[in-house]
């Protein structure tokens, strides 16, 4: 999973930082969580309907429905629909995250959050000229790989946000029903009259 | 089986047992069965233990999947390593702070909350559970007996002190603690790994049997884990179920059927059908009690762990088992005119001789002919397998003495194992699939030596929240162990090898002491006074209505995880006892 041209996030940044630091203003990155006002990035992007009615009557949700509308694109870039299982979106990962951020006592991954989505957004439109919801899937996998590429540069606040997403994306989905059940077919914590072994499963020996 | 509210605390007890744990409970089954009136005294509550562990519980049922809730946490290597106990500060936003073992929604209750049980001195992972059963309710059922390569270690290799006893004595108990509790292994005839009375067996998954293969010709033996748990189930026992196979026993959590052994459904409640036991929770024991006259034990002293109350409990002998760290602190707790060292501590022992078992050291591989293949079922059994001690058996290791063993498994496990593979997407997603049920890994657990200055003490200024003093250690590990480990993760690598795995992470760094949970040595057994606590029955030499059945008596640590052999011991132990006061020598 790499680019054509593998961009260097290292040079590249600078180039980036400036132009995203011009449009947001200032060094100091838009809460998005419980913000009462739209961010720029958000207002730009057109408002899409709420996944699920009941999400946007709750004030505790983490992210705001555009924030979660994001995250669903974000997280099913992580773990997609294939031909085999659904993927994040079907297992509802946005949720168990949200969750997630909402009770966690830990105020630096709120903020990784908090700051990370408008920067993968931002990316987005630095890469693709567009918000990353309205990206193609290519275009997203682009923006994503620039990140899981330099994945070391954890000082970046972007690489920090997107290791926590495919973290959080990861046991969101392998702990769901579709990971468990669809994707990986597991087969276990069922009540057996008889242990079972190599020879019982058919599968192939040394 | 009942539970009296509020026991009769005015009467003289045959024997008081500090602690409800493997010793405990053994305790109390073997005496209430030779008809002796019984108070056991457990420092934490009486869980309902079903409604804690769920073991057939799916993750997404669960209100954090599994996990400990947001509003705790549960201490990591990091912070093992970097901070310095009384663990408490920096963790401020924590509303409960647990053991790394307390970091899932099923052993929150289990495991104690660190901040009201503090301890000081070098960095330790100490692991608590107060609730009856202790850290029988989540044990790793690793069920070994030990041999004498471990009984009479010193004859071999001339470090540190042989035990009082050989395994020609231990052995009959041994069989006792088999058949009574259940469990399930193979016989494979080693001299220093005997085996047990084993019930229906587990079996091996492909991977496993392709690594047993690969190194028969190195002349190493893996077997079946020899898990501490009823395979066919006990007849003698209505609160224990065969082990269904289920699965899920790999999570950090117990077993809500009891086919696994834990002492509650194992041991205490069948000594309470005896109608011998009387059993109060919530019982912190803060010293044992002398007659001023006789200078022998009298009964103990306990604070009534919610109500903070103060109460004295008569008895004409204590058995302490309150786990190998919590005995010593309570010995050296109970001082006196005539023990101004503590109680049973006129050789200076007790708290010394500290030892355990290392880990860190493992291997993940993957067998290849494995990758992609159908999804198998591997999880349905209590444990893998495990790979006995090669070291210093025959030949001298030239850089190490005593051994170690791995513990390990493979296949499909209900969380896939490869989440950490790179990148994202379609191409991550079916990197997972196709090697879930392909990986293989194992951890060794060595043998880390009895050493007089390894040890733990009372901290002058530091108490628990109940007002007792905390236990401050003084332990590291030494050359051999760190040897040792080096020579563990060269091993591993040979095995995968020979088995033809490809080898996808070597483990090197040494985990934090105590991360074993499996802590010994601080009251020893010997036949000499003056360099040891106990004898041979695990009855002190200084006062002799007092017997300590838990870890402590260990000599030294071996490498086989010592719960049964504490069982056995204790056994033992409570039949010579039984018979002393029967004579009227207690």
């Amino acid at each position: 999973m790499s680019l054509r041209n593998p961009i260097d996030l290292r040079q590249d940044r600078r180039q980036w930082l400036k132009t995203s630091a011009t449009l947001l203003g200032a060094s100091v990155l838009p809460m998005p969580a419980e913000a009462t006002q739209a961010s720029p990035q958000t207002q730009s992007t057109p408002k899409a309907p709420p996944r699920h009615a009941h999400e946007t009557r709750s004030a505790a949700r983490f992210f705001t429905p555009e924030q979660h509308a994001l995250l669903d694109e974000l997280t099913e870039t992580i773990i997609p629909e294939d031909s085999h299982s659904g993927g994040a979106k079907a297992a509802r990962v946005t949720d168990f995250i949200d969750k997630t951020l909402r009770e966690t006592q830990n105020e630096d991954q709120k903020r990784t959050w908090k700051e990370g989505l408008p920067l993968i957004d931002s990316m987005s439109r630095h890469y693709n000229g567009k918000s990353y919801v309205d990206a193609s899937p290519e275009e997203r996998i682009a923006v994503l790989t620039v990140l899981s590429d330099n994945e070391r540069m954890t000082d970046l606040p972007e690489v920090k946000f997107f290791k926590d997403l495919k973290h959080l994306t990861v046991i969101g989905y392998y702990t769901s029903r579709v990971g468990i059940h669809d994707d990986l077919q597991y087969r276990g914590n069922r009540v057996l009259q008889e242990y079972v072994g190599c020879d019982d499963q058919g599968a192939a020996k040394t | 089986m009942t539970l009296d509210p509020e026991v009769d605390l005015s009467k003289t007890y045959d024997a008081v047992i500090v602690g409800s744990g493997a010793a405990g409970g053994m305790a109390a089954h073997v005496l209430t069965s030779k008809g002796m009136r019984v108070l056991l005294l457990e420092a934490g509550k009486k869980l309902n233990i079903e409604q804690e562990l769920r073991s057939m519980e799916w993750p997404y049922d669960n209100a954090n999947r599994g996990f400990l809730p947001p509003d705790s946490h549960s201490l990591n290597f990091n912070e093992y390593t970097i901070r310095r106990p009384p663990y408490g500060p920096g963790f401020e936003k924590a509303k409960h702070l647990r053991s790394y073992i307390g970091s899932s929604d099923y052993t929150k209750n289990i495991c104690v909350d660190e901040r009201e049980n503090p301890y000081t001195g070098t960095n330790y992972a100490w692991v608590r559970a107060r609730c009856l059963g202790g850290k029988t309710n989540i044990w790793g059922r690793l069920a070994l007996r030990l041999s004498d390569y471990d009984f009479k270690a010193k004859d071999r290799d001339g470090y540190g002190e042989n035990w009082p006893i050989s395994y020609n004595d231990i052995a009959p108990y041994y069989d006792k603690v088999d058949l009574y509790l259940g469990i399930t292994g193979v016989k494979e005839n080693l001299d220093y790994l005997p085996d047990s009375i084993f019930q229906r067996p587990t079996k091996l998954n492909c991977a496993e049997l392709t690594l047993k293969q690969g190194i028969q010709k190195m002349g190493r033996v893996l077997t079946q884990y020899r898990a501490g748990v009823t395979s066919d189930g006990l007849k003698h026992n209505k609160y224990r179920t065969r082990c269904y196979g289920r699965g899920a026993c790999s999570r950090k959590g117990g077993c809500d059927i009891h086919a696994a052994f834990d002492s509650p459904t194992g041991l205490i409640y069948p000594a309470m059908d005896t109608g011998n036991l009387t059993l109060r929770p919530n019982s912190t024991v803060r010293e044992v009690t002398v007659d001023p006259n006789t200078g022998k034990a009298s009964g103990v002293r306990f604070i009534d762990s919610q109500t903070m109350k103060d109460y004295h409990v008569k008895a004409r002998v204590v058995i302490v088992a309150a786990s190998t760290l919590e005995s010593a602190r309570l010995l050296l707790l109970s001082k006196s005119r005539q023990h101004p060292n503590g109680l049973a501590n006129s050789s200076g022992h007790v708290g010394h001789n500290f030892c355990e078992h290392v880990m860190g050291p493992g291997i993940t591989g993957r067998a290849k002919d494995l990758v992609n293949k159908p999804p198998t079922l591997d999880d349905g059994r209590p444990g893998g397998f495990y790979l006995t001690r090669f070291r210093n058996l025959k030949e001298k290791h030239p850089n190490f003495i005593r051994g170690y063993g791995f513990e390990g498994g493979s296949g499909s496990t209900m969380f896939p194992r490869g989440t950490d593979t790179l990148g994202f997407g379609a191409a991550f997603k079916q990197e997972v699939r196709k090697n879930h049920g392909a990986y293989v890994e194992m951890g060794g657990f060595g043998e880390v030596l009895a050493r007089y200055e390894n040890h733990v003490d009372l901290d002058p200024l530091v108490k628990d929240k109940w007002g007792i003093p905390a236990l401050r250690f003084h332990y590291k590990f030494g050359d051999n162990e760190r040897k040792m480990c080096d020579d563990m993760k060269e091993t591993a690598k040979e095995m995968f090898e020979a088995a033809g795995f490809e080898i996808l992470h070597v483990s090197e760094r040494i985990l934090t002491e105590g991360w074993s949970i499996h802590e010994l040595g601080t009251a020893r057994m010997g036949n000499d006074p003056k360099t040891s606590v106990l004898n041979q029955f695990e009855q002190s030499h200084d006062v002799k209505n007092l017997f300590v059945v838990d870890g402590s008596a260990f000599v030294n640590a071996s490498c086989q995880n010592p719960t049964w052999t504490i069982m056995a011991l204790c056994w033992r132990s409570c039949d010579y006892l039984a018979d002393e006061m029967k004579k009227g020598n207690l």
